[in-house]
């Protein structure tokens, strides 16, 4: 159909443009900038030699890498322990405990570090309390502190992947072991386990890749534990003269980790998967007593010792406080009376740049998606690569990227309201695109066809009866777009300026100034804004968080 | 409407899709596309739709020559082999929908509608949406939202694969009444001879993009003009033989095949060497010796209840497919059973070479 690919070639020429605009162009800047000498101006390869040299920088690497092992080792610990019993075992709560798990996901880490220093932080909760009966707890600020928040909120994942494994392996590969004579123990170790293993791996390097892109929690709890995505920040804010090549060459390093993640996950992880259509699900066993308990008792632990701290912030914003003292057991309002009268814009900024970002990613990520997969050629293979880009790129260095980038120049962005809805855009877009792409190849191109025979054009084809069909799929990825972009700070604290805070940057500001009380009170506006959407999400569509994500 | 193809071709990459295809559809015609997947069967009729445009040839509706005229304007009603029924309308706006782009009255729309889901025999479901409908039920709506728009030309791809044998042969003489009903030129894709005999005024076998033969089914079935139309439509038997003399007066002719020699009252080939094709319910059991007559034995025996398929080695090792219809009690011959074939000399076909 000749005549009507034009119209869909202007939308492939304007996706090449954003992308290229938006993502290509700014990593090529910072690339750039990261061979050339701070002092001389020449260039160097100076900035990557301190990298690998100087010790202040190696250990920033060191660390990095050292705390997303650490805390993929203890998510797989818990992970798969957990998502075992929780799929082979009657246990009294179960379906409440599998909802709950999945909340870490969606709750901002920085908050859940927020959370930490509340409770265990100098002057905090516990810490007070256990000091009164003579107890010093070991310090919460530095690596340990980090792995405590990235596990806790970054174990779902292994859960998720590991319990769609079981779901997802028929039972009769496992009775086809115990007719062939292995017992239990056998056929867990010889068929049970590597058959999850790819899902258990799969679940490892998202939890490796999200542990060493994260920025909010190594800021906030790290203190002078420092990671790459911090100290390429400091580099790049710094007020005591900046280093914008050596934030690049941080970025860089930052990006080349998480490039070779994403490029592990696609063709190794992507390619090793068992997972079986229409199968006959294994039985769930009931266990002796005192076993459920045992296992009941770790997965609701886990689940409490995860979500307890969100509620300690909730407690704390109608807390009555001074600074960072806070006196719990006498309520106040004051926070929220604060939040609202005196400071209510970083609310309605974050609000209206998630909206604008959103609304902008679902129609860009349907027409992308349409081209992918209905509209296949040979630019096709490309287009797809460069969208999903961005999942391949820590928040910090997109932040930095685009600041850098569109510092000077022909397009001046930086200190516009634009760079950070541009940032939001393109940070989720990949996410929307994935999701419509899944949803227009579950509908039958001949759908189409039958309204284009019908009499409708093509176009309007597209809008008449394709996209009803989706409609409830894109409005489930939208509020997840909206929830994760409300909840972004790795880019936006590199990104905004004076009016344009939103939420998130106001809960890092004060929390770094210890005023604790302000800072829980727009967390739990977050935590809120969050929850409610996919609550009402999970009501209408019966869908859980775990398919949406 | 008459349809006419002229020269048709259409390539995908290195692959002749559809290759030289020349067709001519009579007004009111049921049309049957028939031949094995691959055949180029659907993407003809894709082309007919406008959903591929030919790289050679023309598409003619009346006089009108189509190929420039965009799919949603060439006015065909098409039921697809998924049916592709709008997943987001019930059964009643998904018939409507054609209705509402041609902008069709209130009242008249009421009427058209009501009369087309009583003509599919889907009264009371209007409410219903797709995923509650059974396959029978969607099929019929799917004809029903393709009939409504009257348009000039029915189009249908597989419209029956998807559905349970039975239902098949219950779905396929309703889609023949309403054609009747309405004379609507219908063309019709299927790989199935038995449906596209059961349905078709004419047929055009395909093969590898090409087309192969083009009749009315018992025209097809009694006289195929090659090897693969005799084996695709109906099944037979093939023998290759070599012509040794031929009787004029007797019309006997004497040939070798797998090594036997055989007699046979047939027609004359017209070269030395040539193929014998024998349906398998033309092959008949006897019990008299003769000159015409093939000695075998039973490899195995096939009970069908209304039929007996008689596996038969003869002529060298050869397998030849025997049919007995009608078969009578004690009379069913066991493997390793010798037996005695003649073919029926009146429905003999001698294919070239």
């Amino acid at each position: 159909m000749p005549r009507i690919v034009n119209a869909w070639n202007g939308v492939f020429v304007l996706a090449f443009a954003v992308i290229f605009l938006a993502v290509v162009y700014p990593m090529v800047t910072i690339f750039r900038a990261s061979f050339v000498s701070p002092e001389t101006g020449a260039w160097s390869l100076e900035n990557y030699r301190a990298i690998f040299l100087y010790p202040f920088y190696r250990r920033c690497l060191e660390n990095s890498l050292f705390v997303s092992a650490v805390s993929t080792v203890l998510s797989v610990a818990i992970g798969v322990p957990f998502a075992f019993f929780l799929s082979r075992y009657e246990m009294p709560g179960k379906n409440i405990i599998k909802t709950l798990a999945t909340l870490p996901l969606i709750l901002p880490t920085f908050i859940g570090a927020e959370a930490w220093l509340l409770l265990a932080g100098r002057n905090g909760l516990f810490f007070n309390l256990f000091q009164k009966v003579g107890i010093e707890l070991p310090s919460i600020y530095g690596w340990k502190g980090i792995v405590l928040v990235f596990t806790l909120q970054f174990f779902p994942y292994v859960f998720l992947m590991v319990s769609a494994a079981l779901h997802s392996i028929d039972r009769t590969l496992e009775e086809a072991a115990t007719n062939l004579g292995a017992g239990r123990l056998r056929v867990f170790l010889t068929v049970t386990v590597p058959t999850v293993t790819p899902a258990i791996l799969a679940g490892a390097l998202i939890v490796f890749y999200l542990s060493i892109e994260n920025f909010g929690v190594p800021i906030l709890i790290g203190e002078d534990f420092r990671v790459l995505s911090v100290q390429a920040y400091n580099e790049f804010i710094s007020e005591m003269g900046g280093n914008p090549s050596m934030a690049g060459a941080l970025s860089t390093v930052l990006l080349a980790v998480t490039m070779g993640l994403t490029i592990l996950q696609k063709y190794w992880v992507e390619r090793k998967s068992y997972a079986m259509s229409a199968v006959q699900r294994p039985e769930v066993l009931r266990a002796r007593p005192v076993a459920t308990l045992l296992m009941w008792l770790f997965c609701a632990g886990i689940v409490f010792a995860a979500l307890f701290p969100f509620a300690v912030v909730m407690v704390s914003s109608v807390t009555k406080t001074s600074g960072p003292v806070m006196y719990y057991g006498q309520f106040s309002l004051e926070n929220f009376v604060k939040a609202f009268t005196i400071a209510p814009r970083p609310i309605v900024n974050s609000f209206f740049l998630a909206t604008v970002s959103t609304l902008v990613g679902i129609v860009f990520g349907l027409l992308v998606s349409y081209l992918l997969v209905r509209r296949r050629g040979k630019m096709s293979y490309l287009l797809d690569a460069l969208v999903m880009l961005p999942l391949a790129i820590a928040g910090t260095v997109q932040g930095i990227a685009l600041a850098a980038t569109y510092n000077t120049g022909f397009i001046v962005l930086t200190g516009t309201w634009m760079i950070l809805a541009l940032a939001y855009f393109i940070r989720k877009v990949p996410f929307s695109i994935k999701t419509t792409s899944s949803l227009l190849e579950q509908i039958d191109k001949s759908v189409e066809e039958a309204s284009i025979n019908l009499g409708v054009p093509p176009f309007r084809s597209f809008l008449k009866v394709v996209v009803p069909t989706m409609l409830p799929g894109i409005v489930a990825g939208a509020i997840i777009m909206w929830v994760t972009t409300l909840a972004e700070l790795s880019s936006t604290i590199v990104l905004y300026y004076g009016p344009w805070a939103t939420m998130t940057v106001e809960i890092f500001q004060r929390m770094g100034s210890g005023e604790f009380g302000p800072a829980s009170a727009y967390a739990t506006i977050l935590i809120v804004s969050v929850l409610i959407p996919l609550f009402f999400l999970q009501r209408v569509s019966g869908k859980d968080l775990t398919t949406t994500l | 409407m008459r349809v006419v193809l002229k020269g048709i071709s259409k390539v995908f990459g290195k692959l002749r899709a559809v290759d030289d295809v020349s067709l001519e559809i009579g007004d009111g015609d049921f049309f049957t596309l028939l031949g094995p997947s691959g055949c180029g069967k659907t993407t003809l009729l894709r082309v007919i739709a406008g959903f591929y445009t030919p790289d050679e040839g023309k598409v003619i509706f009346g006089d009108r020559i189509v190929n420039d005229v965009p799919p949603h304007r060439r006015e065909t009603g098409m039921v697809f082999q998924n049916y592709a029924l709008f997943p987001h309308l019930n059964v009643r706006e998904n018939i409507a929908y054609g209705l509402r782009v041609r902008k069709v009255g209130r009242s008249e729309m009421d009427a058209r509608i009501r009369d087309m889901i009583r003509s599919v025999r889907l009264d009371g479901l209007e409410k219903r949406f797709p995923s509650q409908l059974s396959g029978g039920q969607q099929q019929r709506v799917a004809l029903a939202r393709a009939l409504v728009i009257s348009p000039q030309i029915l189009l249908m791809d597989e419209p029956l694969s998807n559905l349970d044998a039975k239902l098949r042969v219950a779905m396929r003489e309703e889609i023949r009444r309403i054609q009747k009903l309405l004379g609507i030129t219908t063309i019709y894709v299927t790989h199935d001879q038995e449906e596209a005999m059961a349905v078709s005024d004419r047929i055009a076998i395909l093969n590898l993009g090409r087309l192969e033969q083009l009749g009315s089914p018992d025209e097809i079935y009694f006289r195929p003009c090659s090897r693969f139309a005799a084996e695709f439509m109906g099944g037979s038997n093939i023998l290759e033989l070599r012509v040794l003399s031929y009787d004029e007066a007797a019309s006997t002719l004497h040939a070798e095949t797998g090594g036997a020699t055989i007699t046979l009252r047939a027609p004359r080939p017209a070269g030395e060497r040539a193929y014998l094709s024998v349906r398998p319910e033309w092959v008949r059991l006897v019990d008299e010796s003769g000159e015409d007559v093939i000695e075998g034995t039973v490899e195995s025996t096939t009970f069908l209840g209304a039929l007996v398929r008689y596996r038969v080695t003869a002529l060298g090792g050869r397998s030849i497919t025997v049919e007995v219809h009608n078969p009578r009690a004690g009379d069913i011959r066991r493997e390793g059973a010798p037996v005695r074939l003649r073919f029926d000399p009146e429905r003999l076909v001698i294919l070239g070479d």
